[in-house]
């Protein structure tokens, strides 16, 4: 089995308005928390991969590298890419074919510096004909909702249930969320009329308890860092490293409208399958998974994307879980904790820092550091799962990590 | 800020849906593309152009859009979603308009499924100095107002001694406001005197069923151009694919638009006329378009009394020697300068001279073109069915006709303003399609149209047995089921003017 790298040491902000604060001040921030979670100086970093979305539009920043340079009075090689993940994949590469043995990863965000055009910037994460055509960042999932109800055929009874388990998607998110101190909405639990009621407001299929930030309305804020190593001197730095042992990621048309497959995503599908095949378990051996929930449809497509529950199935198992109001999905071959940050929904999601809170979050779980969301399982608990996609599936990166 | 190379680029595409098909494997794509994606390397040349414009699709998956993003915020909410062509074979984005969604909760499920066709619209919101963005994928459904009618290409098979009238198409929208004794048209909020021209070139074009690329010149005719400079002839011609293709998506075709208040279209029937009788212009067919998306101040400023008469639509006619529906017997054309209704440049509505835009105006130019023509031909008031001029009012035209001694079931046909409002430079023409509509073979029909400035053209048409055999193309979505369709939607007078400022 192959360990692409190890990760000695994760560090965060606080996600949500950061009204008062440039990005390199949160990047510092995270950046510092994870060097000192690492136990590692500046001068042991070989490289530097960041990731940010919208810097050059919500704050005119161009060369994000040069910024880094100048903070952290360092010279060495640095790379800008889009999401966390794929900053975290390529870094990963990097340290397997042995030109590094240590590079920081770093994704910010400052979606409240335009929060006044940010709904038409999200609109690049399509293509330009979806926003010619009146399509907004809810309009996909909500088209995705519509074809996953028609084809399988939920009507009547099944309906209210199937839409009371897309509510609890929410409402089990937030209840995470609420334990968690770096989470924008630290101390908000919802109910499930909450979500409901949310719905009849806006007069739509789904509300506003649906959605993650930044496509509430909320803007998301904030940094974080992962301090990756060679498994070989891993140990040197850290007792506990996490090893990532599965990486994958895919493509889809960035036109949801051609897509062959527009319930859930061919991406994920492929980068999930392609990730455990490198891990060498099966799906079923994955106790913990942060999954892209931008939206309460998406939580529930990914789980039937990476092969958690079959196609058509995932909702019932979320409907069981809202009906023994239990955290976890209960899945044929054992349990599944899901987003115990509180995903997207309740943590926030500062787009290229987002991936950052995912592996913050594994990695903790991994630990056992998770203070009252540390999740307990009936075996040890071993490995943990990350998807993370740029834009509406039209990427996904897929992460299998296992403790130590 | 708009980009002008990307827009001339989205429009050339957007605008009628153009999409290229493999002649390999038959896969379909929106957008031109130069190799199809499952055959490879070896479809290369061998993709083939096509458009949906003339299409009718069906809608397939939709939601509400309530919260939209910026530059659509003007459209407050609209049904966003998946339109499916030829089977499910191309799939493409799409809003549906001519929709207002009520503020309470929709049954989303109604709407899926059923058939829509592409409506060319305004695409969203831009500032006043930018390119306007045009759209067609925006969508009605074909069971609602706007039907669905095949444009079907048929060899003529009668070529005319004289020119007239081969096809026409009138243009308005669904919505109404009622007041008093008149019920007017209002554009939707994504209409404008552009989209009005393009819909009634539609129109025409597929009653017509001629080729579209033997079309040899377009003219314009309109005093609403949302722009000071740049032709909606231009854009007629783009979407409609007229004239020959020249390739680079540059056609073989002339286009002008032209401005002479109400009849800024009607004076160029003479000169469309003319050109496709001159045999050295190889030219074989013209089309002429009135279109106004009529302007007035608000009721309480100057000049505001229009805003209670102002209409909105369109009336193209393709003029031809073949397969001819109404041969052009004659025509008379009388001029003076007389300021009586005027915009300055930079002004956003017209002014009117009040009460002199009557007699020395209107009544003395229409009285003396009418009067000179049915001279010169020798006809008297009974030698004509139908006569038809601008109607600005209800009495104005009914007047001018009790003048020049006509009878009401001569008038009373083409008088269409009490059902659509003023409509400006289409006004006459507006009344010449409705009488076209019903009249017989061998019927006589004088118009004579009226703009102020001021001057007056007459027109002597002859229908031909042909008007019956083509009728059914345009039956449809003639004046009359425009004017009763049990569609319309009424409106109350703010939202009369927030429709009329558009997007």
């Amino acid at each position: 089995m192959v360990v692409y790298s190890s990760i000695i040491g994760v560090g965060r902000t606080v996600f949500g308005e950061h009204y008062e604060r440039n990005p390199e001040d949160l990047i510092e921030e995270a950046g510092l928390n994870a060097l000192i979670n690492a136990n590692i100086e500046r001068k042991d970093i070989e490289a530097i991969y960041i990731s940010d979305y919208f810097l050059q539009i919500t704050n005119k920043i161009g060369i994000e590298e040069g910024f880094l340079a100048e903070l952290l009075n360092l010279n060495i090689p640095m790379e800008r890419f889009r999401s966390f993940s794929s900053a975290l994949m390529n870094a990963c590469l990097a340290i397997y074919s042995g030109r590094y043995n240590v590079i920081l990863v770093g994704g910010v965000e400052k979606i409240s510096d335009r929060l006044d055009k940010i709904r038409d910037d999200l609109m690049m994460l399509y293509d330009p004909w979806t926003y010619y055509s009146g399509g907004t960042p809810e309009s996909s999932h909500e088209l995705m909702l519509r074809e996953y109800i028609k084809t399988h055929n939920i009507v009547d009874k099944s309906y209210n249930k199937f839409m009371e388990s897309l509510a609890y998607v929410s409402v089990k998110n937030h209840k995470f969320g609420s334990r968690n101190k770096y989470a924008q909405f630290y101390g908000r639990e919802i109910k499930i009329d909450d979500v409901l009621n949310a719905r009849c407001i806006s007069k739509g299929i789904l509300g506003m308890y649906d959605y993650a930030p930044p496509i509430t309305g909320y803007p998301s804020d904030g940094s974080t860092a992962a301090i990756i190593a060679n498994p070989r001197i891993a140990y040197e730095y850290s007792d506990k490293p996490i090893h990532i042992i599965g990486l994958g990621s895919a493509t889809d048309y960035i036109s949801y409208t051609l897509r062959p497959k527009r319930i859930g995503f061919k991406s994920v599908e492929l980068a999930g399958s392609k990730a455990l095949g490198e891990a060498g378990i099966s799906i079923n051996n994955i106790q913990i998974a942060e999954l892209y929930d931008q939206s309460t449809i998406m939580e529930m497509a990914l789980l039937e994307d990476l092969g958690f529950c079959d196609y058509g199935k995932s909702w019932e198992h979320i409907y069981n879980s809202y009906v023994e109001n239990k955290l976890y999905y209960e899945l044929d071959d054992g349990v599944l904790y899901v987003n115990t940050n509180g995903g997207l929904k309740a943590d926030g999601n500062p787009l290229g820092a987002l991936g950052g809170a995912q592996i913050f979050e594994v990695i903790s779980q991994l630990r056992g550091v998770s203070n009252d969301r540390q999740i307990k399982v009936e075996n040890e608990l071993k490995y943990g799962l990350t998807v993370e996609l740029e834009g509406f599936g039209t990427k996904a990166y897929v992460f299998v990590f296992r403790g130590d | 800020m708009s980009s002008e190379p990307i827009e001339r680029r989205v429009s050339y595409i957007g605008d009628k849906l153009r999409g290229s098909r493999c002649s390999i494997c038959g896969g379909m794509y929106f957008k031109p593309r130069d190799y199809c994606g499952s055959c490879g390397r070896v479809s290369i040349g061998r993709m083939e152009e096509f458009s949906l414009f003339f299409e009718k699709g069906k809608l397939e998956t939709c939601t509400i859009v309530r919260e939209p993003t910026n530059s659509f915020r003007k459209l407050e909410s609209f049904i966003y979603g998946i339109v499916a062509f030829h089977n499910g074979k191309i799939r493409i984005p799409a809003r549906l308009t001519d929709y207002i969604v009520p503020r309470e909760n929709v049954e989303i499920s109604l709407f899926e499924g059923r058939e829509v066709t592409p409506r060319f619209r305004r695409r969203y919101s831009v500032g006043p100095d930018e390119i306007i963005p045009t759209t067609s994928l925006t969508f009605t459904f074909i069971d609602e107002y706007y039907p669905y009618q095949h444009y079907e290409i048929i060899k003529p098979n009668k070529i005319y001694e004289n020119p007239g009238i081969v096809g026409y198409g009138f243009y308005t929208s669904r919505f109404r406001i009622k007041e008093g004794n008149m019920i007017r048209a209002v554009p939707f909020l994504d209409e404008d005197s552009i989209t009005a021209t393009v819909e009634a070139a539609k129109w025409a074009l597929i009653h017509s069923a001629i080729d579209h690329s033997l079309i040899g010149k377009v003219y314009v005719g309109t005093e609403s151009n949302p722009y000071a400079v740049k032709p909606i002839a231009s854009k007629v011609i783009q979407v409609l694919d007229l004239g020959e293709k020249l390739g680079n998506g540059v056609q073989g075709v002339d286009a002008i638009d032209t401005e002479f208040a109400c009849k800024a279209a009607t004076s160029m029937i003479k000169d469309a006329v003319s050109l496709v009788s001159y045999e050295k212009s190889n030219i074989q067919f013209t089309m002429v378009i009135g279109a106004d998306n009529s302007q007035s101040s608000p009721r309480d400023s100057p000049s505001g009394e229009l805003d209670f008469f102002v209409g909105f639509g369109a009336a193209a006619f393709i003029i031809g020697k073949y397969d001819v529906i109404a041969e052009v017997e004659g025509w008379y054309s009388a001029t003076s300068d007389t300021a009586d209704f005027w915009r300055r440049d930079g002004q956003r509505y017209p002014s009117h001279g009040g009460r002199f835009t009557g007699e020395p105006a209107y009544f003395k130019h229409i009285a003396k073109a009418a009067s000179k023509i049915m001279e010169k031909m020798s006809l008297k008031p009974s030698d004509i069915q139908y006569f038809v001029c601008h109607q600005p009012n209800i009495p104005f035209p009914v007047r001018v006709a009790r003048i020049l001694g006509f009878k009401e079931d001569q008038y009373l046909p083409g008088l269409q303003v009490g059902r659509f409002g003023n409509i400006y430079a289409g006004s006459s023409l507006l009344g010449l399609a409705a009488i076209l509509d019903v009249a017989k073979p061998y019927e006589r029909i004088l118009l004579v149209s009226y703009g102020s400035g001021a001057g007056s053209d007459a027109y002597v048409f002859v229908t031909t047995p042909q008007i019956l055999s083509k009728r059914f193309r345009i039956e449809k979505f003639n004046v009359r089921y425009q004017a009763e369709n049990k569609f319309l939607q009424y409106i109350n007078y703010d939202t009369y003017r927030r429709f009329k400022e558009g997007i």
